[in-house]
């Protein structure tokens, strides 16, 4: 592992407090693992979901102590040891602040989705570790969405990556913290009001 | 060919030409006359604590290293090798005792002075050939600061900061200096927005007329208070100096109340009522006006407000800055930094944030909608249709030009300038005064600046002696 690459972690945010620690134990699961097709199968259906902004359902998948959160990138030089705007994020979210913004969509008022985007999330390099508990995993994945709007402007990419802990909770397995690990110090799109 | 003349007048008189949003001749302009002599933001002193520390920041394209030297001084330098050019400093931030030209390996002090320029004796003859001794990067013509905000002008010949802020300061003191120790800024976050610049200065200096309209949504799911976004004309617009604002009107209650009312624990209350002026504390606490969004010409910006950050009837403050970074005529760099008291308690810091994430910002419930608006303008104003319109803007006038509402009087406002209450359109019209003002006056064209030769100037020569 290069020893400059630095990992988005909750113990960074202001707000992060209240977030699992549970970590990846070991290497890579095998592809043909159960634990693995099953997180991937768990990423592909949650993308259709964002997909088709069915957000009250996407609610559904997080869990009660969700952490969402994406800080800001920022170019430093090699060896600085963070890469990162220190205390500041994009998404920096718990449950509450989730549904509060899954409630503004669900207005008649919402501007910024109305006409609606058409979005669509590009999910790969899927990865999957075992933590030290059965009932959670660690899945990474890349991600590219491509958001269009309108019919003049062009549309907009957010490349990132990112490192999921999914719990099994009574039989389904609900997001637990999704780490946004973006690939932009400046985002080049107009606002996000999406979900990675 | 532009006719500069009439598109300035039909501005002066709110009757704005649709096209000022999206013009290239236009924006040519605004680059050669105004952005090359008003006082720009780059920064905060919080930003750049320790000596070494730094951060890179452009006034349009030209980019500018802000650096705290091991002397503890902050300086703005540009961001180019006297040699070849190449950028000295290609992060956004961090902490260098020098910044190296990975070019020719030219190396220059955290305070700009040139310490390494190799085989200087026998590629140049040494002094004789380029003088090295205290030259230094090129520093930003002019520097001011003020509360701890740190502008630069590319025109040596500004006038002072305070005296191009003006009365203004009476209403910054509010959003950056709450305490005696002042503001620590956080971010920020930056991202590219297809809109014109100006509308977002002109949006928060003076638009509470949007608020019940564009950001009825927020209003909807209970992020605030206030079960009415109409709440809004209640408040007043007021205009001092060199910026303007918004502000909301205050249920009934002494100052401390009307401060908790907002959010503010008492340690922080007690704080302002040290720090604020009788009149700084009598527009909250006689008058109820609270400072909400405001802008400092030609674009940096601030907001105040206090939503609802979990399921509780409690809510949090916070405070942004923003600068409207021109790209392009119909491009923006938004820069929004979260700002919050030194002293304020770390809890408070922490929940600030948040109620800052929710709102404002990339992801900011408020402003998604905002820029949903501005884009959808900038697009429109690009065609020949939007050359023919002239926009009415002159919200607060009757056609004989006197005003709809009277001015506040000193008794009614305590701030200096013009305050009124209700929607108007009188803040966009100063901001665009002083935009047409900067458009009318012709450039002035700078000497060059030689280095190396025995005629340059030797800029570092202080620091040079201050170093020995």
């Amino acid at each position: 592992m290069n020893p400059h690459h630095v990992r988005v972690d909750s113990r960074r945010s202001p707000l992060g407090g209240h977030a699992s620690t549970t970590s990846r134990v070991g290497p890579t699961l095998a592809f043909d693992d159960t634990r693995h097709l099953t997180a991937h199968r768990w990423l592909v259906d949650e993308a259709y979901l964002l997909d088709e902004q069915d957000y009250p359902a996407w609610l559904d998948l997080l869990t009660e102590d969700i952490h969402y959160y994406m800080p800001v990138k920022v170019t430093t030089a090699l060896g600085a040891g963070y890469d990162t705007a220190p205390g500041m994020a994009h998404f920096d979210e718990n449950r509450y602040s989730l549904r509060q913004r899954v409630a503004r969509f669900a207005t008649e008022h919402a501007w910024t989705e109305d006409p609606p985007s058409r979005v669509r999330h590009f999910v790969t390099n899927v990865r999957t570790f075992a933590t030290d508990r059965d009932d959670e995993l660690v899945v990474e994945s890349a991600v590219l969405l491509f958001r269009s709007r309108g019919d003049v402007g062009e549309p907009a990419l957010v490349s990132a990556g990112r490192e999921d802990l999914l719990r099994r909770c009574d039989g389904e397995w609900k997001l637990a913290r999704r780490l946004i690990s973006a690939d932009e110090s400046v985002i080049r799109m107009q606002n996000l009001a999406i979900f990675l | 060919m532009l006719d500069h003349g009439t598109v300035l007048d039909d501005v002066r008189r709110g009757m704005t030409p649709a096209h000022i949003y999206n013009d290239r001749e236009i924006f040519d302009l605004e680059r050669e006359r105004l952005f090359s002599r008003a006082w720009m933001f780059v920064g905060h002193e919080s930003e750049v604590p320790e000596p070494g520390d730094y951060v890179v920041r452009r006034v349009l394209e030209d980019s500018f290293i802000v650096a705290r030297g091991n002397d503890g001084e902050v300086r703005v330098m540009f961001n180019m090798c006297l040699h070849r050019g190449m950028q000295v400093c290609r992060a956004e931030m961090g902490n260098a005792t020098h910044f190296r030209c990975p070019y020719h390996g030219w190396s220059y002090r955290n305070d700009g002075r040139i310490v390494g320029l190799p085989f200087h004796q026998e590629a140049y003859g040494g002094e004789a050939g380029f003088r090295r001794k205290g030259q230094t990067l090129l520093p930003a013509p002019a520097l001011d600061t003020y509360n701890g905000l740190i502008f630069i002008s590319l025109d040596p010949d500004a006038p002072p900061l305070r005296d191009y802020l003006g009365e203004f300061t009476f209403y910054l003191d509010y959003y950056t200096k709450q305490s005696a120790s002042g503001i620590e800024l956080r971010g920020p976050q930056r991202w590219r927005v297809k809109a014109n610049w100006k509308i977002g200065a002109e949006n928060f200096a003076g638009d509470m007329y949007h608020t019940p309209q564009t950001h009825a949504s927020v209003v909807e799911i209970g992020l605030f208070r206030e079960p009415k976004a109409e709440k809004r004309k209640d408040g007043c617009t007021y205009w001092a100096g060199r910026g303007g604002g918004t502000t909301y009107k205050l249920p009934p209650g002494t100052l401390d109340e009307r401060l908790r009312y907002v959010g503010y624990p008492d340690a922080m209350i007690e704080r302002m009522k040290a720090n604020w002026s009788a009149e700084q504390l009598a527009v909250i606490g006689d008058n109820g006006f609270m400072v909400s969004a405001a802008s400092v010409f030609p674009n940096l910006s601030f907001v105040h407000n206090w939503p609802k950050i979990e399921d509780s009837d409690d809510v949090l403050p916070f405070i942004s800055i923003r600068q409207w970074q021109p790209i392009s005529e119909d491009e923006t760099e938004v820069l929004s930094w979260f700002a919050v008291d030194k002293e304020a308690p770390e809890e408070f810091k922490a929940l600030s944030y948040k109620a800052y994430l929710m709102c404002f910002g990339s992801t900011g419930m408020f402003e998604q909608d905002d820029v949903e608006n501005w884009v959808s303008l900038t697009t429109t104003a690009a065609g020949s249709m939007a050359r023919r319109l002239l926009l009415n803007n002159r919200m607060g006038l009757r056609s004989d030009d006197s005003p709809v509402v009277p001015a506040l009087t000193p008794d009614e406002f305590a701030g200096p300038g013009v305050a009124r209450v209700g929607y108007g359109e009188y803040n966009q019209r100063f901001l665009l005064r002083d935009w047409a003002d900067h458009l009318e006056r012709p450039a002035v064209r700078h000497a060059p600046v030689e280095v190396g030769t025995p005629a340059a100037p030797r800029l570092g020569d202080d620091l040079a002696e201050a170093g020995r």
